[in-house]
């Protein structure tokens, strides 16, 4: 018991000691950088201690107010995407184009990328969907046919390679005038998209851990 | 030189495989309800109390899913048995076992002891017939034998919730109810030197059966009955039908031979169990899974990148693509300070440039992502950004310690067309070559060398597996500082300070510090059956209060031919031993093929002052091949001689993953005798490394892990010098770099 005690004494000098050592950790002016010691043991927690979304820390703000500080900062074409599964709204400015390929991006440098309406991509989220090529869809949808499309999602998967999803998708009206819909399934999974081009809304699924984003056009 | 528009190379093609969609959800890193995966051999639920999926002690045909990694705990009223299980391959699982358990024959009242399991599925379960899966096991293969014991054991899927196993065991399996022996009897336990394998007496001896069932009650909780011929003979005091007699110790005899348990399952990589063993002793344990092909955050957490921007028309632009900007000597400063003020916020530094009308490199020096294709592709996409209209070729070359090891050459058309497609296009679209070696028009940037940097981190030593004191650890600070006087040429120094750790100074054996010390070299190796101690004092260099300075060296390297590298480091090379190193390697840069052959004059280090020395002076050195298999898996012989100047071969096998796992196994055997090299007999070990950022997301290129070497013993023994050119160059070199080319859009 005795030698169990003095264990615990040793550990928890040591624990004291290892904070303090974390405060000074990791300074200097190395290139090779990363997040510092610091980080990484509160990154870790935080994943065991609360899974891995952390709760949105602050009540999110009205999306209308954000809205409109945005469209009066920002001079460029803005768009307002809402994130479901995270509960989050942010507003993102278009950062580049290239083709029918617009990127837009938040000010924290998360971006979403837009080919017409269809949502081709994310960037810095963590399950990114890589690309999405869905030309049929868009076509459909943009004439406001009905018909069936092939989809192929890829996501980049920790194994090093991009893996495709393919869904066999139904593209038709839907109950309220203008709204299309896309009904996706495959690979045992199924989501529906739906698409008001016009007025420039839509909500879309961006894959199985992130699911749905709505997106709206606030300044073409 | 523009590209050629090029034969798919073996490596691109394994990217545009991906596009077919075929067998591809299994490993996807879906939040999809876990269904038993499509393409993988049958999976275990619950893990035994060897760590590898089975029932309470006896094993079950079952695999974990490729690739995992699993940590397993087991407290017993028995003994302890700490184990790390990896699926090495679909049909293969391999375990290192750490086990603790009570003796009345030693001194210290109990014995640890090391292990090592392999198991393979011969033959898979036949989804909807009567075949049931197939394995074949040997537990405890190598070395003492404590749970030495081979089965034969077959697993059959009566429902989703209900499997049933039953098989036959030899060796420690079949301790009671043997049904008598087939091929002759089993040989005793080695009694000497350990480390050998225990072939010998594979399947020999007495073969009993074994059987059980496991039943999952909910999705978290599987119940498991099983039947088992191992009556734990040693550790209850039954000498007469205990192997070797320092085993014996004193508990309760079992009262049978059922054994029941239960694991519930905690999350996607932890569970928890218990059981009863023979209805006396009872025991708990806990295991972690983790598997290096998935991770939270598979896409990474890193800012996006910049987007690609297409040049405008020439009509737009007619100066642009005319290229007479190049000769405004004005133009190459100001673009270059421009994208290397760019490729900063990248976490990449712009060595030097070249920069022509219709063609652009640039040396880019990785210091954030761990897979080199994603700094390359945040370079051409930043380039697209940075240069003038004309610049048709973009050429993107890798540069580490200095030395250009590998270059992307790309048509500007190619990346404005490709931007954000499938990665397999532009993989198939880019040439990887090796790097010109000095082209015309190389221009450094300003302020980049000389370079001085420096950090201070604290560090973490730790030392397992020491009978008395199985975790020894020391922490304290380290400031480390380089200076890069000119491409390839540096000076490393690292300085520490101990803080706190119970790793005390300790001479090998009974003998105390002040006695050891006082032994001439002479002395030392006759002491220690004629070998000298080039590794087992170890511990003389711990437990040192004052600032320790563990290297101190200058490092030269450079490329002499456009595939051969050379290192030569001068110096404190590493903690015990000092002196000259000299390498040189043959890597072209898509070849699965290298070769190297390295010299070391050394000698070894005094235990406390950094500057001085002991007596004992050796020239070691290695020729080294190594290769590049496919699927992950890199191998590496080294044959030459070591520390302690015996002669000898290493042979190391690597699987490797496109996120930066590492998981290794090694071993040496050198001339000595295993009388001259003690116990284990020969070198082994395994080496595992984890990067940082695929735990979580934050991109960052380090990495965390270490080599579990078996016992520290003199045999065998190499340098450890910093920056060996292998995995210096190897990052931008093909294998690696395609393995990570799914993140060059990222």
């Amino acid at each position: 018991m005795g030698e169990i005690l003095a264990m615990t004494v040793t550990f928890t000098r040591g624990l004291v000691a290892a904070l303090a050592l974390a405060a000074l950790a990791a300074c200097g002016n190395t290139r090779s950088d990363g997040p510092t010691t610091l980080d990484i043991g509160r990154q870790l927690v935080g994943q065991v201690l609360s899974g891995r979304q952390s709760a949105p820390a602050a009540p999110a703000p009205d999306p209308q107010a954000m809205a409109a500080e945005a469209l009066a900062v920002n001079k460029g074409p803005l768009i307002m995407v809402g994130l479901e599964s995270l509960g989050t709204t942010q507003v993102l400015a278009l950062t580049g184009e290239n083709g029918g390929m617009r990127t837009y991006m938040t000010e924290s440098e998360q971006a979403v990328i837009l080919r017409g309406f269809m949502l081709t991509g994310t960037r810095g989220l963590g399950n990114d969907l890589s690309v999405a090529e869905a030309s049929g869809t868009a076509a459909l949808v943009g004439a406001g046919r009905s018909g069936t499309a092939q989809r192929t999602m890829r996501y980049f998967s920790a194994d090093g390679l991009e893996r495709p999803l393919v869904f066999d998708c139904q593209i038709g009206p839907g109950p309220r005038p203008g709204v299309m819909i896309e009904d996706c399934t495959g690979h045992g999974l199924s989501f529906q998209n739906s698409y008001l081009p016009g007025a420039g809304v839509s909500r879309q699924w961006i894959g199985p851990v992130l699911g749905y984003a709505t997106v709206q056009t606030l300044r073409p | 030189m523009t590209p050629r528009r090029t034969r798919p190379t073996l490596h691109t093609r394994r990217l545009l495989a991906t596009a077919i969609p075929a067998a591809l959800l299994a490993l996807a890193p879906m939040n999809v309800a876990p269904t038993a995966a499509l393409a993988e051999p049958m999976i275990g639920t619950m893990m035994n109390r060897y760590g590898l999926p089975g029932l309470i002690d006896t094993p079950t045909a079952e695999m974990l899913p490729d690739a995992t990694l699993a940590a397993t705990v087991s407290v017993s009223q028995l003994d302890e048995r700490t184990g790390l299980t990896f699926q090495l391959i679909p049909r293969m699982s391999v375990a290192l076992r750490y086990g603790k358990f009570d003796s009345t024959e030693q001194r210290r009242g109990y014995i640890r002891d090391r292990s090592f399991d392999l198991r393979f599925q011969i033959l898979d379960e036949a989804e909807n017939g009567w075949r049931p899966a197939i394995a074949v096991g040997l537990q405890d293969a190598v070395g003492t034998g404590f749970y030495s014991a081979e089965y034969l054991v077959a697993t059959k899927t009566l429902n989703p919730r209900l499997r049933v196993t039953a098989g036959l065991g030899w060796g420690r399996l079949a301790s009671s109810g043997g049904l008598g022996s087939i091929i002759g009897d089993r040989p005793g336990p080695d009694e000497g030197t350990g480390g050998q394998l225990n072939a010998n007496q594979w399947f020999k001896g007495e073969v009993a059966p074994f059987a059980g069932v496991q039943w999952k009650a909910t999705d978290r909780l599987t119940l498991a009955a099983e039947y088992s011929g191992d009556d734990y003979a040693c550790e209850t005091g039954d000498a007469d039908n205990c192997a070797r007699r320092p085993w014996v110790s004193d508990d309760d005899p079992l009262k049978n031979n059922i054994n029941l348990g239960f694991a519930w399952q905690g999350g996607p990589a932890w569970q928890v169990g218990g059981y009863l063993l023979g209805g006396k002793h009872a025991g708990i344990q806990v295991s972690l899974a983790l598997n290096p092909k998935q991770s939270p955050y598979p896409s990474g957490l890193e800012k996006a990148p910049a987007p690609v921007r297409p040049r405008a028309a020439p009509a737009a632009d007619p100066e642009g693509w005319s290229g007479a900007w190049s000769a405004d000597p004005t133009a190459q400063p100001a673009i270059q300070r421009a994208l290397a003020d760019a490729l900063a916020k990248e976490g990449q530094t712009l060595e030097s440039m070249v920069l022509t009308a219709d063609r652009a490199e640039v040396r880019i020096r990785n210091n954030r992502y761990m897979q080199q294709a994603q700094a390359v592709g945040r370079t051409a996409r930043l380039m697209t950004r940075a240069l003038p209209p004309s610049v048709d070729t973009l050429v993107v070359t890798s540069v580490e310690d200095g030395i250009p090891t590998s270059s992307v050459v790309m048509r500007r058309a190619d990346v404005e067309r490709l931007e954000n497609t499938e990665a397999g296009q532009i993989a198939n679209a880019a040439v990887l070559t090796d790097a010109v070696a000095r082209p015309a028009g190389l221009v450094g940037t300003p302020g980049t060398l000389p370079r001085f940097q420096w950090s201070l981190r604290p560090y973490y030593s730790t030392g397992l597996f020491d009978p008395d004191e199985p975790f020894r650890y020391e922490v304290g600070a380290a400031l480390s500082s380089s200076y890069e006087l000119l491409p390839g040429l540096l000076v490393k120094g690292t300085l520490r300070q101990r803080l706190f750790g119970n790793a005390e100074q300790d001479a090998p054996g009974t003998m105390t510090v002040e006695e050891y010390e006082a032994m001439s070299v002479e002395e030392v190796t006759a002491q220690n059956g004629g070998v000298y101690r080039v590794r087992s004092d170890g511990r003389m260099y711990s437990g040192n209060d004052s600032p320790q300075v563990p290297e101190l060296t200058l490092n030269w390297y450079a490329r002499p031919t456009p595939t051969t590298y050379t290192r030569v480091t001068v110096g404190l090379l590493e903690r015990m031993y000092a002196g000259v190193s000299g390498e040189a390697l043959w890597k072209p840069v898509n070849s699965p093929l290298g070769l190297g052959v390295e010299i070391n004059r050394v000698r070894k280090r005094d235990f406390r002052d950094a500057f001085e020395f002991i007596d004992y002076e050796v020239t070691t050195g290695h020729v080294s091949a190594y290769y590049e298999f496919g699927n992950g898996f890199v191998g590496q012989v080294d044959a030459g001689r070591y520390l302690a100047g015996d002669n000898g071969a290493t042979l190391s096998l690597t699987r490797e993953f496109p996120s930066g796992w590492q998981v290794g196994a090694f071993v040496t055997k050198t001339n000595l005798s295993e009388e001259e090299f003690g116990e284990g007999s020969f070198d082994k070990g395994i080496t595992i490394r984890a990067p940082l950022a695929w735990a979580i997301g934050t991109p960052t290129k380090r990495t965390v892990g270490g080599t579990l070497g078996s016992l520290n013993r003199d045999g065998g023994q190499r340098l450890r010098v910093d920056g060996r050119l292998y995995d210096t160059v190897r990052d931008s070199h093909g294998t690696r770099m395609y393995d990570g080319w799914g993140k060059f859009w990222r």
